[in-house]
């Protein structure tokens, strides 16, 4: 240390030294010269020089602050750092903690932006502690008082340091006098005062200690909240970011499929299988030895695939029957000796038949051939052998008897052996095990190249399989943030709701309720109907999305039942699932290939199939994503049709009709009726489930259809069309009477059908069809208002039979009308609804404390700096 | 005037608020028994003053305020940070629906645990260098004393400005207090009698002349060591202690978690599911059932093991000492009766 070399020098230097002016110490500096300088008792000159860095210095600042990192680190375990070096590793600390907490929630956070938000939480988070002071305290000082109360310097040893960081050693000398001057002016210091200098650096340090203080006691509120907000800020930008490397790599999995195939490898799998087939080589293929094959063929296939698989390697590696020998009745008869379980061992020998004793009991042709060493095959039927053993066992029993007829054992074996005879085991006679221990089936070589060509067409099935699945989820599966799942989110977002013209107050009042969000929502449908520019407006807006939602999910575009079909996705599950069907056709694998892709299809796809369901993952989910989002569309043209009156035709009268199509009879609907009608519809079509659909509607009506007792106004008024005022219903019947004296007619198959027509088959609005009609979705559009009159009206409620749209029934499945039904409007809106506050609550909340919070802090700068009056008037004295 | 906790010439430690007792107080920096009592009083100490006294005088701008009050303060920002974290997981979520309130009640009590298990993580786990540090070299890095500052007066009214601050000996490595760690000037025996001491433990030879010189080579660097040690292990301690509070299992004491220490049975009953989610958690921490990826299934293994090899490695290091003096032997020293011949 320098201090070393001055008491070095006054301790032991003592000749005689010459006169040494130094100019210019600090760059020239040297140690021999400044030592034998007679005028150096006083302090060295200082190397420490304030840092001041431009936003073009920041990146060498990083760098030398990572550089020093490593040196501290370096010096620590050497145990040679400073006291600043190590507190620079409590920094490194705290980071390295951060970065061990981030990776660890990484780990288990499976949706991409929760995953990247761990990281982006813990930079946020250090973010935030380094720009709050500089934000709330640096900045408004530095204008306001017009010097960086954060000023760093140099110390003679390269250390950067802040200057006011200890109140009571501030290197001072760093500053000069036009600095310090300068500041004092922006300070309004007198210009003329005595001792200018140290009042302004007095004021300097207050403020800065004011500063400090400020920083410690708002950086604990203000950091978390600052974090928070920061990543609030960044989540839609890495949204939008991860959307797109999400896409690119879904679309790349198909542009590189081979690739992508060659990525999975069976090897494992394979030398199972090669081992097993090499060490029975040669062996019967007993029924443990086929399981443990079928297994290790079938790895990682579906259960019910793997039962085909298993199914169809039977037939193709499998003889049926067993092979009789003599060793067959050597096992046996070596085997019956556990059977006669508590009998003496001598005794056994007298009573269990030899080999040769049972072959003795066969008829002649089988005697005869197994005596001379001949191995009969494929035998499946057993009763000749058993009848033989059963002889040879009497004949035993027989002859023990009589040579020891006081034995009791004879009747005990004698026993024993009748129950062998006639118990099973799993349906089976325990018989089974003596005669089938030997199957005609071997492992040869042919069988083993059978099983491993299909092995081999299977692997590269279950790889292409597992590529189209990866690209399906990706793309469409009911998780967080898949493509589908990002597409409904940019759909139903900020915007939808203010084109709907919801606010936020309307939101908090309503978000705990569906009934709430669908009385909500029929207010605001009826306001956006009755003024056409509005109407007209919501209309961009929707086909906009919606025309975002068609290009979105082109990848399900297909018609599953087109071979020529050219979408990429349906072409590579046509390739994969035809060639392993063929392939597996070819080598027996009947049962399999029918599993795969169904059985000599002339469309190329089998209902209830793998290829079926590959292809109808993607487009059901799909579906269910378009309906919802076509029934809003449709709910708003009914209701653009309710308040213009048009296009209302299934409301004004019915007309029934032979099965020809001839009319048989027509009947005008009466107001009461039409409203009626109208009033369900809505209701349905913004809040109706499933379970409504499948019920055929219930619905509580005024069950007098044609009341008595009318005067001839009321009559008048009964016949008279619908009447509408700001696009809600003006009523003159619906809703005058109690609710006790309304009831559900379940009888009323008219007013069902009228009002599935009235909803989903009469025409669209003039209005609405001109704006949709060259959209990308029209087509789309009009084919799901026609699916869902004909598949749901059609479908069949066993307590009201005749509930069919224009009588006709239309078979589906429950998921198929659920996902062509989509979610209903109130119930969708819902949850956003209850997005959209939960997170405005929270914004609001912490952003307006945070606001508020920064505010207090900027205008704390007002009440800094201030000096009492008498220390003004001392440091002129 | 600041008053002190006083825990020296072999007196209880007291808040020394009464008038009676101020003649006790020191005259100058004097050592403090490093023991649970006194680091517990030191800790309210400067919990409180940093909260009160110290906040009030950097506000003003005090003369008197320095380093030591700013680094007291550091504790404000570390407690509000980690009720305002906690709040900001939890207070909107009152506001929400039953569903969205039930998720965000599940992260956010995970995450006010999270921060209760950091503090303790990071507090307790010092120790795990701190103890193995002083057993094997009887240095002990977190000795206390009172240190005791006469200030300026700030105004007319200031007459006795006599503030108490706790430092650590050794918590500088530049300008470590050796003169605190010297016995009586007057007994040669007592003078270096720490030093002795620590010389003897790190094998240094006994009854030396000048064991503090030979000492404070030894002391400095125990002192860097263990603190690259202490800081390293303890953020990573902290970060499993996190992580730790991050498990599913402690959703179960969620539900049944009670503060009414009155209502003794729900109070019981919540302290026992404690305990329960503790070790499940710990179980699932280590082992998660079901994990989808290895990294899933490997991440809380990583974390122990990364903080549990930090803190062996820090102390090892810590007592892998290189500024001892070489071992000489007496027969490696030339004896300068004896003749001998350089050749």
């Amino acid at each position: 240390m320098r201090t070393n070399l001055i008491q070095s020098y006054l301790q032991n230097n003592t000749q005689a030294i010459q006169q040494y002016h130094s100019d210019n110490a600090r760059r020239n500096f040297d140690v021999k010269k400044e030592l034998t300088n007679r005028t150096f008792i006083k302090p060295l000159p200082s190397n420490g020089h304030l840092v001041r860095n431009s936003l073009f210095d920041i990146p060498s600042e990083i760098f030398k602050d990572i550089k020093y990192s490593a040196k501290a680190l370096h010096h620590s375990i050497k145990g040679k750092a400073n006291d600043n070096e190590l507190g620079h590793l409590n920094d490194l600390g705290m980071k390295l903690g951060g970065l061990t907490i981030a990776t660890y929630l990484f780990s288990r956070k499976f949706a991409p932006l929760a995953k990247s938000m761990e990281f982006v939480g813990l930079v946020s988070f250090f973010a935030a502690m380094d720009i709050w002071p500089k934000l709330a305290l640096q900045l408004p000082a530095y204008l306001i008082h017009g010097f960086d109360i954060r000023q760093q310097y140099r110390d003679n040893y390269g250390t950067k340091k802040p200057v006011f960081q200890d109140h009571q050693f501030i290197p001072w000398d760093l500053y000069s006098d036009e600095e310090i001057n300068k500041i004092g002016d922006r300070l309004r210091v007198p210009k003329d005062m005595k001792n200018r200098r140290d009042f302004i650096q007095e004021k300097m340090r207050k403020i800065a200690l004011q500063n400090n203080t400020m920083w410690m006691l708002t950086a604990g509120f203000a950091t978390p909240i600052m974090s928070a907000l920061i990543c609030e800020g960044l989540k839609d930008p890495i949204h939008n970011y991860q959307d797109r490397k999400l896409n690119k790599k879904a679309n790349a999995l198909l542009s590189n499929f081979n690739n992508e195939i060659a990525k999975y490898d069976f090897s494992q799998k394979n030398e199972a299988l090669n081992e097993l087939l090499e060490n029975h080589k040669g062996q019967p293929i007993t029924s443990e030895l086929f399981d443990e094959i079928s297994k290790a063929v079938s790895k990682g296939m579906d259960s019910i695939t793997a039962g085909e698989i298993s199914k169809d390697l039977k037939d193709v590696i499998m003889q049926k029957g067993v092979n009789i020998s003599k060793s067959t009745f050597e096992n046996i008869s070596e085997s019956l000796k556990d059977v006669l379980q508590g009998i003496p061992e001598n005794e056994k020998k007298e009573f269990i038949p030899s080999a040769d004793e049972i072959i003795a009991k066969l008829d002649d042709g089988k005697r005869s051939a197994i005596a001379s060493g001949e191995v009969i095959s494929n035998q499946t039927e057993f009763s000749s052998y058993v009848k033989a053993l059963e002889d040879a066992f009497d004949a035993k029993i027989n002859a023990f008897e009589q040579a020891n007829p006081q034995n009791l054992n004879t009747e005990r074996v004698r026993f024993m052996v009748d129950s062998m005879f006639e118990s099973t085991n799993g349906g089976k006679s325990v018989l089974d095990k003596f005669f089938k221990s030997t199957p005609s089936s071997v492992l040869t070589d042919s069988s083993i190249q059978n099983i491993k060509e299909v092995n081999k067409t299977l692997n590269t099935f279950h790889a292409r399989q597992r590529v189209l699945n990866k690209y399906a989820y990706l793309k469409s599966a009911q998780a967080q943030e898949t493509y589908l799942a990002n597409t409904w989110n940019s759909i139903l977002d900020s915007d939808m709701l203010k084109t709907l013209g919801i606010t936020d107050k309307d939101i908090s009042k309503t978000r705990m309720d569906s009934n709430l969000v669908n009385n909500l929502l029929r207010e605001k449908f009826e306001a956006i109907v009755c003024d056409d520019a509005k109407y007209n407006e919501v209309m961009d807006k929707i086909i906009e999305k919606l025309n975002f939602l068609e290009d979105r999910t082109k990848f399900a575009q297909f018609d599953k039942y087109n071979p020529d079909e050219k979408n990429p996705y349906k072409t590579y599950v046509d390739t994969t699932f035809d060639e392993a069907a063929d392939n597996l056709k070819q080598k027996g694998m009947k049962n399999t290939a029918r599993r795969l892709k169904g059985y000599d299809v002339p469309n190329g796809v089998d209902t209830h199939t793998l290829k079926d369901l590959q292809l109808s993952f993607v487009q059901d989910r799909v579906r269910g994503v378009k309906s919802s989002f076509y029934r809003l569309l449709n709910t708003l043209d009914f209701f653009k049709r309710v308040s213009d009156k048009e296009h209302l035709d299934s409301l004004k009268e019915y007309n029934y009709t032979d099965a020809s199509g001839n009319l048989l009879k027509h009947v005008d609907f009466t107001r009461q009726i039409k409203e009626e009608m109208v009033e369900m519809s809505k209701q349905l079509l913004l809040g109706g489930r499933s379970s409504d659909y499948a019920v055929k509607f219930f619905f509580l009506r005024n069950p007098e259809l044609n009341p008595d007792n009318l005067t001839d106004e009321q009559r008048r008024l009964l016949f008279s069309d619908i009447q509408t005022n700001m696009g809600k219903m003006v009523n003159e019947f619906y809703g005058k009477q109690a609710l006790n004296q309304l009831a559900d007619n379940p009888h009323d198959r008219i007013f069902y059908d009228s009002a599935m027509r009235l909803m989903y088959s009469d025409r669209l609005s003039d209005k609405t069809k001109n704006k949709i009609e060259n959209s990308m979705f029209f087509k789309n559009f009009e084919q799901y208002r026609k699916e869902l009159f004909s598949y749901l009206g059609g479908d069949e409620y066993f307590t009201k039979k005749s509930h069919k749209v224009a009588g006709g029934s239309a078979d589906s499945t429950t998921e198929f009308r659920f996902q062509l039904l989509g979610s209903a409007v109130d119930d969708m809106f819902t949850k956003l609804f209850n997005q959209k506050f939960n997170s405005k609550t929270w914004l609001k909340m912490f952003g307006g404390f945070g606001a508020g919070l920064l505010g207090l802090t900027v205008l704390s700068q007002f009440f800094m700096g201030k000096m009492p009056k008498d220390k003004i008037v001392k440091e002129n004295e | 005037m600041i008053l002190p906790v006083s825990n020296f010439d072999k007196q209880n430690m007291n808040f020394m608020g009464n008038d009676s007792k101020e003649n006790n107080l020191p005259k100058s920096d004097t050592l403090l028994k490093n023991n649970f009592s006194t680091r517990t009083r030191i800790a309210m100490d400067k919990f409180t003053k940093a909260f009160t006294v110290y906040p009030a005088r950097g506000l003003k701008g005090s003369i008197n305020s320095d380093f030591y009050e700013f680094l007291t303060m550091g504790t404000v920002p570390y407690v509000v940070g980690s009720l305002t974290l906690m709040s900001v997981f939890n207070s909107a979520a009152k506001h929400f629906e039953s569903f969205g309130q039930s998720a965000a009640y599940k992260l956010g009590n995970k995450m006010a645990l999270g921060v209760v298990f950091y503090a303790l993580a990071k507090t307790l786990s010092k120790s795990l260098v701190n103890l193995p540090v002083k057993w094997a070299t009887g240095i002990d890095t977190q000795l206390p004393y009172l240190k005791v500052n006469h200030q300026l007066p700030e105004s007319k009214d200031d007459f006795d400005l006599t503030s108490y601050e706790y430092h650590k000996v050794g918590e500088s490595v530049e300008f470590t207090r050796w003169d605190l760690l010297y016995g009586d000037p007057n007994d040669k025996r007592e003078l270096n009698k720490r030093f002795d001491k620590i010389a003897r433990r790190n094998g240094l030879g006994t009854n030396l002349n000048d064991s503090d010189q030979a000492v404070k080579p030894v002391y400095k660097e125990v002192l860097v060591k263990s603190s690259l040690a202490r800081t390293m292990s303890s953020y990573l301690w902290a970060a499993a202690g996190v992580c730790l509070a991050f498990q599913k299992p402690w959703e179960t004491y969620f539900n049944v978690a009670t503060g009414k220490i009155w209502n003794t049975k729900d109070f019981a009953h919540s302290l026992k599911v404690f305990g329960e989610s503790f070790i499940e958690s710990a179980k699932e921490f280590y082992n998660p059932k079901n994990p989808k990826t290895l990294l899933e299934k490997y991440s809380g293994k990583g974390v122990i093991a990364l903080a549990a090899l930090a803190t062996v490695a820090g102390v090892m290091n810590t007592l892998n000492i290189n500024k001892k003096p070489s071992k000489v032997t007496e027969k490696d020293v030339m004896d300068k009766n004896k003749e001998s011949v350089v050749g």
